[in-house]
């Protein structure tokens, strides 16, 4: 918490119905403290991409990642700078965990992804959830999901699952990183 | 940190042995590198060439680079154009932002960013690879003078467009902030990002492009001296650059491949088996 009582909390994980149960216990836990969620998507550019003509092709991974640091810089502009200059908390599920765990699971380069990312503040907590993802047609898309089912289902040559279990270990692995380093992102 | 585990929600079906396998595996990136080496030093055949057009508005490029098109094809080039935030899939969003003027620099950053790599990886490494001459009307350095003058951290911008992909040849059209507000206030007024009234707070169109374009001509100038653009003097007759040019490309047209472009082709060529 900061001294006018903001704090931001980032949930991550594959699995979009878990990260909003998570996100909706967080948030009612911290009644008090007036606790927001803010979720990808909220700049509408995924919706966009949805109903793009199929003749203007389909993103690659390194594509779409730039794309989600777009919606991220517009949630932290109108969502979460602005509640937490007001000294709420915001629970932000997902935040970059998600989007670099992706990345790296279809070969990225982790620096270039930390890089891309490099304007999100740190979240004074951080958690990783992880449930597999949930079924394909689920009503409630994921990031990962959504990148998997609209997007990018061949051009990292992966199949569904390699790419979620694939996601699911950087995770873990950057959950492991930032605990044995007391590093709060 | 701490992590949060959902009781019953974990999947014992979910397998994780895949994950000793890195994408791309070194040997196929190898493999993929020697391919592209052995393509673009290939001196049987015409290689792919790429040649950018960088200037501020109004210093003619467009019309140089419609000259310039119809002589190489009259030489025989197969020329692809690409322009700036013309991907069919990001310019719709990108527009529809610049409308209702919603776009922060970072955000205006970010989608020129994820423009250019979707026509990088759909139209122009395509066409270099089938041995093509891709003339890009603008290029990653017009996001990078733009982008600094907006006032983003050089080195940060650089690296949303990594991997990087340096064209063979860059001419650069150097005008004056002068020239180029007075060439773009006799057509048409400026449009709010044109005009950088973002960064500006100056509420005239084209008093703020006279004042953004000088921040942009800067950092082009800048550009211009550490990546060594061929400067062609703008405020030239369109004859005389024309000439120009044409001397300038013959002699720049047979600088051999480089390996500098070597981590974007991999990078393509993977996309590209993959979707094969």
């Amino acid at each position: 918490m900061t001294r006018n009582g903001s704090a931001l909390i980032s949930i991550d994980g594959v699995n979009a119905h878990a990260l909003k149960n998570a996100a909706r216990k967080v948030a009612t836990a911290n009644r008090r403290h007036r606790a927001g969620v803010s979720t990808w998507g909220a700049s509408g550019i995924f919706d966009e991409l949805t109903f793009a003509d199929s003749e203007a092709g389909v993103p690659s991974m390194r594509t779409l990642l730039l794309l989600y640091a777009a919606d991220l810089a517009f949630r932290l502009r109108w969502e979460i700078g602005p509640a937490l200059d007001e000294g709420r908390l915001v629970i932000a599920a997902p935040y970059v965990a998600t989007p670099i765990a992706l990345g790296q699971a279809a070969g990225l380069d982790a620096q270039w992804l930390a890089d891309i990312f490099h304007f999100a503040p740190p979240a004074s907590e951080h958690h990783v959830i992880d449930p597999a993802p949930a079924k394909p047609l689920s009503q409630r898309q994921g990031f990962v999901e959504f990148a998997w089912r609209h997007l990018d289902t061949r051009l990292s040559g992966l199949t569904r699952l390699e790419l979620m279990d694939r996601t699911r270990h950087h995770l873990r692995a950057s959950a492991q990183r930032s605990r044995s380093s007391g590093a709060s992102r | 940190m701490r992590q949060i585990k959902q009781r019953g929600a974990q999947n014992p079906a979910v397998s994780f042995a895949v994950l000793a396998q890195p994408v791309p595996s070194p040997s196929f990136e190898q493999k993929l590198r020697r391919l592209a080496r052995s393509h673009f030093e290939d001196r049987s055949r015409r290689r792919g060439l790429l040649v950018a057009f960088e200037g501020p508005d109004g210093s003619g490029k467009t019309t140089q680079r419609k000259l310039f098109k119809t002589w190489l094809k009259s030489d025989g080039y197969n020329v692809v154009t690409t322009k700036w935030n013309s991907s069919e899939l990001i310019r719709p969003i990108i527009k529809s932002r610049k409308a209702i003027r919603v776009l922060s620099p970072l955000e205006f950053s970010l989608l020129h960013a994820a423009d250019f790599r979707h026509r990088v990886e759909n139209v122009v490494l395509p066409a270099l690879w089938d041995g093509k001459l891709v003339i890009a009307d603008r290029f990653l350095f017009t996001g990078l003078a733009r982008d600094v003058a907006r006032g983003l951290d050089f080195d940060q911008v650089l690296k949303l467009y990594q991997p990087l992909l340096w064209p063979d040849l860059v001419f650069y059209f150097s005008v004056s902030a002068r020239t180029s507000r007075e060439r773009i206030a006799a057509t048409r007024t400026p449009t709010f990002y044109e005009a950088g009234q973002d960064i500006t707070d100056i509420d005239e169109p084209t008093a703020s492009y006279e004042r953004f374009i000088t921040r942009v001509i800067r950092e082009y100038e800048s550009l211009a001296l550490i990546f060594r653009f061929i400067t062609v003097d703008a405020e030239q007759s369109i004859h005389d650059q024309h000439q120009e040019i044409r001397r300038l490309f013959r002699e720049g047209e047979q600088r051999p491949w480089s390996d500098w472009n070597l981590d974007a082709i991999v990078e393509w060529l993977a996309i590209r088996d993959a979707q094969a």
